[in-house]
């Protein structure tokens, strides 16, 4: 849960998500769920030239299966408190696991 | 079985899309009937006796989803499935149904059919469904014209034939009562209606056929090839244009029930024959032999039957090929069962018609039939145009829905009730973590299932605002952090500032404070320490000293650190950021305030409380390894040293320092000094022009100067003289003291020291003995760095990240001596001119900061950069 958490944070923030045919959309995320499924808002394709059909589409959803990267702003991102939260998840599954 | 018969009925059912074919089944309810009509004369099984009546009991709102629950079933299942819902659109119709109904009447008004009705109500007819047809049979016909309105009178079934023989003729003699079908409001009315009217129908055909099987029973076994021949045509059905079909398809329904009338009077003879179409009735494919004429006028449009004349037809043609039938309409069933519905309806033989004609005559065979209503056009016929149009019209939209919904359905059934909890769970486990339901779950729980996020916006004031009173506490553990966290970049500015400006204003109080001290009294002090003339003798000293220091400079040792210590390292930063985070989860969970009047469990808890987070503390201070040996011919670095030199566990430290006391910083505090030059950030952070720090040094140095120094710094702001003697003399004499003051960090703490040392020069108390000290181990400082002087400055002159450098010459020039000031200034006397002449090429800005920043050093020794220009 330790992902689905860390990108409830991220909920309205400007991402960009690079999938797994080397598509990469950036676009305001909306809403995200435990699978990771993205929805976003005002996407657009960052290489219109290469994927023109998409740049009709300005709503997506997401199938998180098959993102590959998301690009997320370094001021978004609290480095001490995801490593403690990374601390927990883990320990938590160390438990869970013993 | 019986839910699906009345479902059948339902107008919906009949326009049943192409894809179910079961559409058509409906009508298979009655076939039931028929069949256990002939049971009983055979001993086989009583549609009576082994129905139990549940079908009327069901709620049929539900059906819509029969599908799903069923699954894909016989074909006959899957038609009816979805179009079951008396009670909700078919109720709504209900009053077109009844108007059709009346229409019908009125216009053909047989007056047999009507007598029927009467009775009929009490009998269940509920049965098994058939085969459907796909619906769209007729519309292959350009010629079709549906048929509008189905007399109950019509239906030549009977739901209770074995008892039937004696009702005849109460059917018969009560006049017609078609208006109470009218009044049909509810489900429960109109499904009666239905029954009755099929009652009726087949008590009328009873009585005709016992009359005419009487007479026939004998003449059928010469029939009998002739019906396996027709029914094969069944399948093909429809054909619009024989008027003789509707009459076969009576004695279809009809069969069971004539069977049984024969059997009754005939039973050696026919009951051979008979048996298995009773067999068959009972079981639900069989039933549809019978009811397909039935089912149709029901489910297509719930008109009133039509009427007498058809079932007596039935009745006539029954009885010859009633024995003969059984045999053949199994197969038919077998082979479509979808279409066996619309087959019993269209079930006319040619060779069948012919007999029927005759027969036919006296009635008005297609319009009495509600089966016939699609195949047959003679109904049609009887209508208006307008209302044939209408009646095409209307078909064809249902037809049309009904394909839609086929469509729509045809993927039911593909999740399992297994998979659609699975994903209900999966859902309503994401709505929990979702909404984050806090009321459900302790503020512990949330912690722990969604950390990250919980934490992250109460120090962000993210959009929801959680009760927990932790907040301020992970504001304080993370929010430090988080300013620290770019090491150079726009982020760290605060902390950084905080830190700098701290120590900046330090050396500029004691900048004050010497000035504001008369320099004779210094130079008094220190001539009657005699240091002044020392210092002068001694000066060649340091001038002799400078080169092995400057050697060591050039080849800093480097000690490799062999994977084994650093994973060791590693290990243990996290044991310390693991019982860290326990401490602070303790801290989080401590109960209330001890008073006075406390209860005693409250009491206990606070002891149990203590007890745990002293076990923890402890833990803690073991965890950061400061108490092992120091170990000086150590090749590896001491293992707290070894901590700091990884940038979580420079982290570390300020979160450390708020869970311990007093003592153990000190102790901190002490180990980061003697180890001053082993730090990595000191023994690589020796920068020249030529060889600048790489940027992953720079952000080394940054961030310890960031979350190492200023818990430090803190502490010595605080120290007395003894302890800063204590710590400077550490650095002399367990450091090397070139290479520490030609590094930022190195110099900060420096700088820290002997600012902190000024300032305790002046007040109330001095004592005379450490300030001996004090002076003796500044002047052993000085003489170590005069040789490195020209070399403190990291970068060219263009680097503008030189203001510690000048802090340090300041803090220097402060406590030295006017001949140790007069040294410094040989010392940096080039760079300041340079820096001065560089200054006046900058803006304006840029030029009185950097000048601000000599000026520091200047005004600490008594001058002033306005004196250079």
């Amino acid at each position: 849960m330790l992902i689905f958490s860390f990108f409830k944070t991220l909920m309205n923030t400007e991402i960009t998500v690079e999938l797994k045919n080397e598509v990469s959309i950036r676009g305001t995320i909306k809403s995200i769920d435990q699978f990771l499924n993205i929805k976003l808002d005002n996407a657009t394709v960052v290489d219109e030239l290469k994927w023109p059909h998409m740049s009709s589409t300005h709503d997506m959803f997401i199938r998180g299966s098959v993102v590959r990267y998301v690009h997320i702003p370094p001021d978004k991102v609290d480095i001490g408190l995801l490593e403690d939260a990374t601390r927990r998840e883990a320990e938590k599954s160390k438990a869970g696991a013993a | 079985m019986s839910f699906f018969g009345f479902d059948a009925t339902l107008p919906r059912d009949r326009g049943h899309s192409a894809h179910a074919p079961g559409f058509g089944q409906t009508p298979d309810a009655f076939a039931g009937l028929g069949g256990g009509a002939a049971a009983d004369d055979d001993d086989a099984i009583d549609f009576d006796d082994t129905y139990d009546g549940l079908g009327d009991r069901l709620d049929e709102a539900d059906d819509a989803f029969n599908d799903d629950t069923f699954g894909r079933g016989p074909a006959s299942q899957q038609s009816i499935g979805k179009d079951f819902d008396f009670a909700g659109q078919t109720s709504k119709i209900s009053n077109t149904i009844q108007e059709e109904q009346m229409l019908y009447q009125a216009r053909q008004a047989p007056s047999q059919q009507r007598a029927q009705p009467q009775h009929q109500h009490q009998h269940q007819p509920p049965k098994p469904s058939k085969p459907s047809r796909t619906g769209y049979e007729s519309y292959h016909d350009p010629n079709y014209i549906p048929q509008l309105e189905a007399r109950a009178d019509i239906w030549g079934l009977k739901p209770k034939q074995p008892t039937a023989p004696t009702r005849p003729p109460e059917n018969q003699a009560p006049p017609p009562e078609p208006q109470p079908a009218r009044k049909i409001v509810s489900l429960e009315e109109v499904e009666a209606m239905i029954r009755a009217q099929t009652l009726q129908q087949e008590r009328a055909a009873m009585q005709m056929q016992q009359q005419q099987q009487q007479q026939a029973q004998q003449s059928q076994p010469p029939h009998v090839p002739a019906y396996p021949q027709q029914q094969v045509p069944h399948g093909q059905l429809h054909f619009p244009g024989i008027p003789g079909q509707g009459q076969f398809v009576p004695h279809i329904l009809q069969r069971p029930q004539q069977v049984q009338q024969q059997a009754q009077q005939q039973p050696p003879q026919q009951r051979s024959g008979s048996r298995p179409q009773q067999v068959h009735a009972e079981l639900p494919a069989h039933s549809v032999q019978t009811p397909p004429t039935q089912h149709p006028t029901i489910l297509q449009r719930q008109r009133p039957p039509p009427n007498d004349p058809a079932i007596q037809q039935q009745r006539n043609a029954q009885p010859q090929s009633a024995p003969q039938r059984p045999p053949s309409q199994p197969r038919q069933i077998l082979q479509n069962p979808s279409r066996l519905s619309g087959q019993g309806q269209s079930m006319v033989q040619p060779g069948m018609q012919a007999p029927q004609g005759p027969r036919g005559s006296g009635h008005n065979r297609g319009p009495s039939y509600p089966g016939m209503v699609v195949t047959n056009p003679e109904q049609l016929l009887h209508l208006s145009k307008e209302d044939r149009e209408a009646f095409l019209a209307e078909d064809a939209k249902r037809a049309k829905r009904n394909h839609k919904i086929a469509q729509l359905s045809k993927d039911n059934g593909l999740m399992t009730p297994q998979d659609k909890n699975f994903i209900t769970r999966i859902q309503l486990q994401q709505l929990m973590t979702a909404t984050g339901n806090l009321d459900e779950q302790s503020p512990e729980t949330v912690l722990a299932e969604d950390f990250y996020y919980q934490v992250f916006s109460q120090i962000r004031g993210a959009p929801r605002q959680t009760p927990h009173q932790p907040a301020s506490q992970f504001a304080q553990t993370y929010l430090f952090q988080t300013n620290n966290r770019y090491g150079a970049g726009r982020r760290q500015g605060r902390g950084a500032d905080n830190h700098m400006q701290r120590m900046e204003q330090q050396v500029q109080r004691a900048v004050e404070a010497a000035k504001a001290k008369p320099k004779a009294k210094q130079l008094t002090i220190e001539g009657s320490l005699g240091k002044i003339s020392f210092s002068n003798s001694k000066t060649p000293r340091p001038l002799l000293s400078m080169k092995r220091p400057v050697s060591h400079d050039q080849h800093p040792h480097k000690p490799k650190v062999s994977v084994a210590d650093r994973k060791e390292t590693l290990r243990n930063i996290e044991n310390v950021y693991m019982t860290l985070m326990r401490m602070e989860d303790h801290e989080r969970t401590i109960p209330g305030q001890l008073s006075q009047d406390s209860s005693p469990e409250v009491i206990q808890k606070h002891m149990e409380w203590r007890t745990k987070i002293e076990a923890l503390h402890k833990q803690l201070w073991e965890d950061i390894k400061i108490m092992e040996p120091i170990n000086p011919a150590s090749l590896t670095p001491h293992p707290f040293i070894a901590i700091l030199s990884h940038a979580k566990g420079k982290k570390a430290i300020p979160r450390i320092f708020r869970h311990i006391d007093e003592q153990e910083r000190i102790t901190i505090l002490t180990m980061v000094v003697v180890h001053l030059d082993k730090l990595n950030v000191v023994s690589h952070g020796v920068a020249t022009p030529e060889q600048p720090l790489s940027p992953a040094m720079r952000d080394e140095i940054e961030l310890f100067l960031h979350s190492v120094v200023p818990p430090l710094y803190a502490h010595i702001f605080e120290s007395p003289l003894n302890i800063i003697i204590g710590l400077l003399g550490l650095i002399l004499e367990r450091t090397n003291v070139h290479i520490v003051a030609r590094t930022k960090v190195g110099m900060s703490l420096l700088i820290m020291l002997i600012s902190r040392a000024e300032l305790l020069k002046e007040p109330p108390e001095i004592n005379v003995v450490d300030w001996e000290n004090w002076t003796t181990l500044y002047n052993r400082l000085f003489d170590s760095v005069e040789p490195v002087l020209p070399a403190i400055f990291p970068g060219s002159i263009n680097d503008t990240d030189d203001m510690y450098v000048w802090q340090f010459l300041a803090a220097m020039g402060v406590g030295a001596s006017p001949e140790q000031q007069q040294r410094l200034v040989l010392g940096v006397k080039d760079r300041v001119m340079e820096t001065v002449g560089v200054s006046k090429a900058l803006p304006p800005e840029m030029a009185s900061a950097r000048l601000a920043n000599v000026n520091l050093f200047m005004r600490a020794i008594g001058l002033d950069v306005e004196l250079l220009g």
